[in-house]
């Protein structure tokens, strides 16, 4: 992203995780839109075979979080490493048959969510410790005093497509544009943890669920429409957010592939550019190592 | 039908290491009224009418085990009775008007004199009974839950036309102003409106019925075209992002067979004299 003013001096933090166990309690289902009740995988634990670039829905899975799912023991710790974590930023693993192997930061959730290549992932197991590089929470724009940033590491900003435009404005790309009516579970939460799990995105459900959302891929930027995500998350008429694609497919009602947030401001201060390549993928792929 | 005596306790306010929460305009406040006990607040106020956050007007009603909690935010429902068991307002008889969600709160309203001597920690029972009950006649597309089989009788809703349930209701509101609640399970939580002033330069009362369109609240709440919820305003408004005054879903299914009206005269919801509390 071209800006013609550099972005404030950061912190740079190292965090401790592990990867979280999947969980799941004695009564086993859950409920999807029609009243069936159903038991898929997708929460914790890791993730094999789905990464940016990749459909969000189609799995026979509930929300779905690809890759590693990432949690601190301690509370406290925890809620620092999932405020602090920014998309983008490189993880490492710490021990275990995978020690030394990095990958990066594709959003958060409940747990903060690392993709790593595929034969990495094929050696982590819960439990397995990793570190986190945080940097990028209090990234701020100079010549855009409007928008604001959170959750994004300050190389991957570099990395995007757009910046100032000759107008002023900020121009960002993205690979789809959601209507308000899509908002559902992570409504009225804060912007700096979890993500908004978007409706009308349950392919192969009735038409009348749909909100045209099913074609999402993992990594996708994708700009909320009459959103305001600079203090939390809400509604507000002529607002736009900017947010990565982190989780896919849900079956339980009112959820879906979720947005982290990544931007958020007043509709006028950005130049919206629909590109089919605002992906994850396209700007942190190959991996570290890969070429 | 089945009964359960549930043990409430009054909810005492509480609050973080900061004081602070942030608005949505990026402003820090303090949230007072947000849960607890909350006097001079009751059906037929305009949800705006408090400088608080989710304020409820009664008593908020917990439990302190989380799953104790959880069975009794979704077994009360509205119009249940609730009878406070210590204290100095020990006899005094209640109502459910709601609920609200995350952990689960019951919100009971009592006569402000009664309510004044409720102290957080008084116990209440709360005789629970409606979940699973459908009014006689009733579409079979439309859910019914969180209400009283009394209260429901009372409210102004017709079901003459085979089945089908014409409503009179405070506003209308889209689904796109659904807030906090989307995603959950509507017989525990409450929805928040994302309003900031009453919808269509009208007014919004605690205790109002309102529609939500495009709003499937079946199982959890979500987007559906053409399906319409029926809710009972539970909880003032909220400067935060995301959250605002809060209904209690009722009724939802499609709006084929639920006719929600906005212009009859007929729209009181719940009030303080249907419940015999003033």
């Amino acid at each position: 992203m071209k800006l013609t003013a550099s972005p404030r001096r950061l912190a740079r933090q190292v965090l401790a995780g592990e990867i979280w166990p999947a969980l799941a309690d004695r009564h086993a289902y859950r409920v999807d839109p029609d009243g069936r009740p159903f038991v898929l995988p997708g929460m914790g634990a890791v993730t094999l075979g789905v990464h940016c670039g990749d459909p969000a829905t189609g799995h026979a899975s509930d929300h779905l979080e690809p890759g590693a799912s990432i949690r601190n023991r301690d509370s406290g710790a925890n809620m620092a490493l999932q405020y602090l974590t920014c998309v983008g930023n490189r993880v490492q693993v710490a021990a275990g048959p995978a020690a030394g192997a990095s990958g990066h930061v594709i959003g958060q959730h409940a747990y903060v969510l690392a993709d790593f290549p595929e034969p990495v992932l094929a050696q982590l197991a819960p439990g397995d410790p990793v570190t986190v590089f945080a940097v990028g929470q209090g990234l701020a724009l100079a010549d855009h005093p409007q928008i604001v940033v959170k959750n994004c590491d300050p190389d991957l900003l570099a990395a995007l497509p757009g910046g100032t435009a000759a107008d002023g404005r900020l121009e960002v790309h993205v690979a789809a544009r959601v209507p308000a009516e899509a908002i559902g579970a992570g409504a009225g939460m804060v912007s700096e943890y979890a993500n908004t799990d978007l409706m009308g995105a349950y392919l192969g459900l009735s038409p009348d669920l749909s909100l045209g959302l099913e074609g999402l891929r993992i990594g996708d930027l994708v700009c909320l429409q009459d959103s305001d995500h600079r203090y939390g998350r809400g509604y507000r008429n002529g607002y736009l957010t900017i947010g990565v694609i982190s989780t896919g497919q849900c079956m339980v009602f009112g959820h879906g592939p979720g947005p982290s947030t990544l931007m958020s401001g007043p509709a006028d201060a950005f130049r919206i550019i629909d590109d089919a390549d605002a992906n994850l993928a396209t700007w942190l792929h190959p991996w570290p190592g890969e070429q | 039908m089945t009964t359960v005596n549930l043990l409430g306790i009054a909810e005492h306010a509480r609050l973080g290491e900061s004081p602070y929460r942030v608005d949505r305009d990026g402003a820090p406040y303090v949230p007072a009224g947000d849960g607890g006990i909350v006097l001079d607040f009751q059906l037929g106020d305009s949800v705006f009418s408090l400088h608080a956050d989710h304020a409820a007007p009664g008593a908020c009603l917990v439990h302190p085990d989380p799953a104790a909690r959880h069975a009794l935010t979704t077994f009360a429902c509205i119009g249940n009775p609730a009878q406070v068991r210590t204290g100095p307002a020990a006899g005094a008889q209640g109502v459910v008007l709601g609920k609200r969600g995350e952990e689960g709160r019951v919100v009971v309203a009592l006569q402000s004199e009664q309510l004044a001597l409720l102290r957080p920690g008084d116990e209440l029972l709360v005789r629970s009974s409606g979940q699973g009950w459908r009014p006689p006649r009733l579409d079979s597309e439309i859910a019914v839950g969180n209400i009283d089989p009394a209260t429901f009788a009372a409210l102004p809703a017709d079901l003459a036309n085979g089945g089908a349930a014409a409503i009179a209701v405070r506003a209308a509101v889209p689904s796109k102003l659904a807030g906090n609640g989307i995603g959950r399970p509507a017989v525990s939580w409450d929805l928040d409106l994302q309003l900031t002033e009453p919808p269509d330069g009208g007014q919004l009362l605690l205790g109002d019925l309102v529609a939500v369109t495009d709003l499937d609240a079946r199982y959890n709440m979500g987007y559906r075209r053409g399906f319409v919820t029926i809710g009972i305003v539970v909880h003032g408004a909220s400067p935060l992002p995301g959250h605002g005054p809060g209904i209690t879903p009722i009724l939802s299914g499609p709006s084929s067979v639920i006719t929600a009206d906005v212009t009859s005269e007929g729209r009181a919801g719940l009030t303080l004299e249907a419940l015999q509390l003033q």
